[in-house]
């Protein structure tokens, strides 16, 4: 369980941990009510570490401190070689390099192959429903790098299905949610209506009237959103 | 100015004057491949200087490429303009750093190497040591670690050993920050031996005995050590970094890194990367069959001279500005954008890692929210920042950035995140926003190191 205390918000309490990677340590923000039976366990993959993606991130710490206030287990991490995190590239000027000539770079993977790892260190403790959520880069870790099987509900914020395959989601008939926001430069809004016409049912989609991909100013309306489909599919 | 005469400047030597006269001539190129044709025209003797210090490998092919591949074109450019004399400046770790005593001499076998940067060197060199011939002579000095001018202090790398002073100046403050902590009781794992040495030398001695070497025509084929013959113990280097940045505590700990539970001191000590955290775990010492020559000032070379060192060191913010003053401020403390971007920029971008960005070919618009006139656009070409213009003048951005001049001067001055002041409402992006995202990180590293108000050209 959680190793030390780092923080109490109201009626949330906030821990951070140390979650064992292959060899390393990452450094986890595991969140949960101040009192009663948590039932619903919750694992977040934040955005690209590149683009300021660390626990402090606007769009994750709102979901976290709303599902935690509303009965869950949540547990994020910073990837590897992020805030206190072992691990990561070896040279961050040559993926700095590789990222501005392509926007993606071969280092990636270690930080999508960390999602196994740290829900492995969540199932180890928790036995109630799990809900796998993603933004922007943190779909792609789910998507490729979690256990996709063993998830009860996922939730997929600012996805991008130009550039990450979401053909798991075929597998399973877990109930999904897909938060979008009106303008974001990563995926149009047409963009995402085709492809969420061609996911398998049960599904929801919400459209958020925000300026662009990081929802500046609305991170409650995405956090309501995710509350509002975690008690709808019962797991609140 | 160009970069060599801002850094051989303060030395008095007046380049504009001497090039006049005939005394120097100026020849811009770029090992390996980039060099005039006739860059060795008339020339009867090298001075082999030239080298990428980068310890690990990267994706560009450095070390290597300048070390081995630029010394491999060289040799052959004094080998068509028939050269005589080829002396190469190499590392006295070029054999690793094995416990035995290393000799000077060329090592057929490869050592084992710490880092990239050895390996390059010691294959330059064999390249160095095989040009040799009969009417040909192929010299290999190898100094030890370089520290400041003996007189002055003045150095103009802070690499190595200055990373150690570096990382102990952010315990200092760090320290010194929270009164609660006692600064001399740190509790601090320093990964290493405490009665190995450090082998360093002062810069213009190395200098000079290099110098001296290459005019002396007497002098064969061969290696020579450019090393302290009775250089410091680890412990007494850590004594005068503790002295002089007045802190205690620190212990050698005989552990390699990753160190189990790090505590908050030896997070912020071993910040700075692998050179500090390898620093002290290992040691050489060198064979020289020619002591005089960098005798004559081991008298001096005591904790003064490190101080000395230490003093010049900070008093230029660790190289990041030449004199020390640190100007672009206006009389309310905000960076004036027009310093920053007409002369702060051409000053530091070169010196950064944005530098070695070959694929960074881009236009760049940034604008000041509020301000008259305040626009400026700078065009990027594989890395060199070609060209700064206020206002847009006829270049088209492929990107942009928008931000208050407040949250400008918070970014570069080092106080806040490029990421924070974006979430905050005061910066913004233009353009393609992919592009405009993919360079943050870029800039991230920038900022981080080359702060306003720890140097920078003057005003």
């Amino acid at each position: 369980m959680p190793e030390s205390r780092a923080a109490s918000f109201d009626h949330v309490v906030e821990e951070q941990v140390r979650i064992p990677c292959d060899g390393r340590d990452l450094c986890g923000s595991l969140a949960y009510p101040d009192r009663g039976e948590a039932h619903t366990w919750v694992l977040l993959a934040g955005p690209h570490p590149l683009l300021g993606g660390d626990l402090a991130n606007n769009v994750v710490r709102a979901i976290q401190v709303a599902l935690a206030g509303a009965g869950a287990i949540t547990l994020s991490w910073n990837y590897g070689g992020v805030g206190g995190s072992d691990g990561g590239p070896e040279d961050w000027e040559a993926v700095t390099s590789a990222f501005w000539e392509s926007g993606t770079f071969e280092e990636e993977r270690g930080w999508v192959a960390e999602a196994r790892h740290v829900q492995a260190y969540l199932r180890r403790q928790c036995d109630g429903p799990l809900v796998l959520i993603g933004y922007s880069f943190g779909c792609r870790v789910m998507m490729e790098g979690a256990a996709v099987d063993e998830a009860n509900a996922f939730a997929l914020i600012s996805p991008n299905p130009n550039t990450v395959d979401f053909g798991k989601l075929a597998a399973t008939a877990a109930p999904l949610l897909v938060v979008h926001s009106t303008n974001d430069f990563t995926c149009s809004v047409e963009a995402l209506e085709t492809w969420y016409t061609t996911l398998r049912e049960p599904k929801t989609r919400i459209l958020i009237d925000a300026g662009e991909h990081f929802f500046r100013g609305r991170e409650d309306e995405v956090a309501r959103s995710v509350l509002s489909f975690v008690d709808a599919i019962g797991y609140s | 100015m160009t970069k060599l005469e801002r850094l051989i400047a303060p030395l008095g030597i007046d380049l504009p004057s001497a090039v006049a006269d005939g005394r120097v001539i100026g020849m811009a190129g770029e090992l390996p491949d980039s060099l005039p044709d006739d860059l060795l025209d008339g020339c009867r003797t090298i001075i082999h200087a030239a080298a990428s210090t980068k310890f690990d490998a990267d994706a560009a092919g450095e070390p290597a490429r300048t070390n081995v591949l630029g010394t491999r074109r060289l040799l052959q450019l004094a080998t068509s303009r028939r050269v005589e004399r080829f002396v190469f400046v190499s590392t006295a770790f070029v054999c690793g750093r094995r416990g035995e005593r290393i000799p000077e001499s060329i090592d057929i076998a490869p050592p084992a190497h710490e880092n990239a940067y050895e390996r390059s060197k010691w294959e330059a060199e064999q390249l160095v040591w095989s040009w040799q011939s009969p009417e040909r002579t192929s010299l290999i000095v190898r100094p030890s670690i370089l520290f400041g001018d003996l007189a002055t202090g003045r150095s103009t790398n802070f690499s190595g050993l200055y990373l150690i002073a570096r990382a102990t100046e952010l315990l200092s403050r760090a320290v010194y920050d929270d009164s609660a902590i006692d600064p001399r009781h740190i509790a601090l794992r320093i990964l290493g031996s405490s009665e190995a040495t450090t082998n360093v030398i002062p810069v213009c001695q190395a200098a000079s005995t290099i110098v001296d070497l290459a005019l002396s025509p007497h002098v064969e084929s061969g290696v020579r050590h450019l090393a302290h013959p009775d250089p410091p113990t680890n412990d007494t280097i850590k004594q005068w970094l503790e002295a002089y940045f007045d802190i205690g505590g620190g212990v050698f700990a005989d552990a390699a890194w990753p160190l189990d539970d790090l505590n908050s001191f030896e997070d912020v000590f071993y910040s700075l990367g692998n050179t500090v955290r390898d620093y002290f775990r290992n040691s050489a010492s060198f064979d020289m069959s020619d002591r005089n020559a960098i005798d004559s000032c081991l008298p001096n070379m005591d904790q003064a001279w490190f101080n000395r060192c230490l003093d010049y060191a900070l008093r230029t913010n660790w190289g990041r500005t030449e004199n020390g003053r640190d100007t672009g401020r206006n009389g309310k403390g905000s960076v004036d954008p027009q310093w920053y971007f007409e002369e702060f920029l051409p000053w530091a971008v070169p010196q950064s890692a944005v530098a070695a960005m070959k694929a960074l070919t881009t236009i760049v618009r940034f604008v000041l929210e509020g301000l008259h006139d305040g626009e400026w656009v700078c065009r990027f070409d594989q890395g060199r920042l070609m060209e700064v213009h206020r206002g847009r003048n006829g270049l088209r951005e492929d990107f942009g950035y928008r931000i208050t001049p407040e949250a400008f001067s918070r970014i570069v001055t080092g106080r806040a995140a490029l990421q924070a002041v974006f979430f905050e409402g005061q910066a913004d992006m233009l353009g393609q926003a992919d592009l405009a995202l993919r360079m943050v990180p870029i800039m991230s590293t920038f900022l981080k190191d080359f702060p306003v108000g720890s140097g920078g050209p003057h005003a």
